[in-house]
């Protein structure tokens, strides 16, 4: 007759082994998640340069300038899909997907910038005044870079720095010369240091 | 390794290049004394390496998982994988 009894109270008390099991795992994760920095593959930053390259061939193209700002919207859409698409690659580990907080801290060091640049853009459109808009997206993209270069890596604040530098010299320099800041700054500093962190990735 | 903290550090480790003792200290919260010991635990167990150096005049201890603590890591994960996938057949 005690027998039921006993069973009862054991069950009551038994902690599910697979429970524990799941709060290690859980725990692992949280300690990955907690630790990791986001990785950047050089793969990205490599496509984006292309894309970057692409809309700078096509915005100088007789027929196509007065197209430019049409041109480098477009391309910013196809490199920031690019860029997300091969972000989001490799940030697997063992099926643990690196999400919430690196990557929540990324967006949020990333966007502010970038939502400014979109409104920028907008004042500036809306008041004829294009010639500004060139710097204006240098200059904003390398702020959201340095940002983005704490939960990441700190060659993204050397790559946003420049990304800067650019910008203010974008802002000084006569129309002609805008697609040439573009390119040199979408185009090739997103290849080059998508290069090098590829090759660093490549040599780990 | 299966002790919680150390489980931790060598799960932050899998993730990171390298880890500083303060970087650890943090990320766990936990005293000097504990952090010393557990990384020493792992150390002997040749999971981890540890490089002293000097930033600024202050020591600094930084932490290396070695290819034998990636491999025992993912030994263990691929038995709790397997507990997990044995307890949820039943």
């Amino acid at each position: 007759m005690s027998y039921p009894q006993k069973q009862s109270v054991q069950s009551a008390n038994t902690v599910r082994i697979d429970s524990q099991v799941a709060a290690t795992l859980r725990y692992i994760r949280g300690s990955m998640e907690a630790a990791s920095s986001i990785a950047v593959p050089g793969s990205a930053g490599s496509a984006m340069g292309i894309v970057g390259l692409l809309a700078a061939v096509l915005s100088s193209t007789a027929g196509l300038r007065e197209h430019w700002l049409g041109i480098w919207l477009l391309a910013a859409a196809v490199a920031a899909s690019l860029g997300i698409a091969l972000k989001a690659r490799p940030s697997s580990l063992r099926g643990l997907r690196l999400s919430g907080t690196p990557v929540r801290k990324f967006a949020l060091c990333l966007i502010p910038s970038m939502f400014a640049g979109a409104v920028m853009t907008a004042v500036h459109w809306s008041a004829g005044n294009l010639h500004a808009i060139p710097g204006t997206w240098l200059l904003l993209y390398g702020c959201a870079l340095v940002a983005a270069s704490v939960p990441t890596t700190g060659t993204l604040a050397v790559m946003g720095g420049l990304f800067i530098s650019l910008g203010l010299l974008a802002l000084v320099l006569p129309d002609n010369l805008q697609t040439l800041m573009l390119g040199t700054g979408f185009g090739g500093l997103h290849l080059l240091f998508g290069l090098l962190i590829g090759r660093a990735d490549h040599g780990r | 390794m299966y002790e919680r903290v150390r489980l931790g550090i060598m799960s932050a480790l899998a993730v990171r290049e390298q880890l500083t003792f303060n970087e650890l200290k943090e990320l766990f919260e936990v005293s000097d004394g504990n952090l010393s010991a557990h990384a020493r635990k792992l150390e002997e167990a040749r999971y981890l390496t540890c490089t002293k150096s000097f930033e600024d005049r202050r020591p600094q201890s930084v932490y290396r998982l070695t290819s034998l603590g990636r491999t025992a890591l993912n030994r263990y994960l691929d038995h709790v994988e397997a507990v997990i996938k044995a307890t949820r057949r039943r």
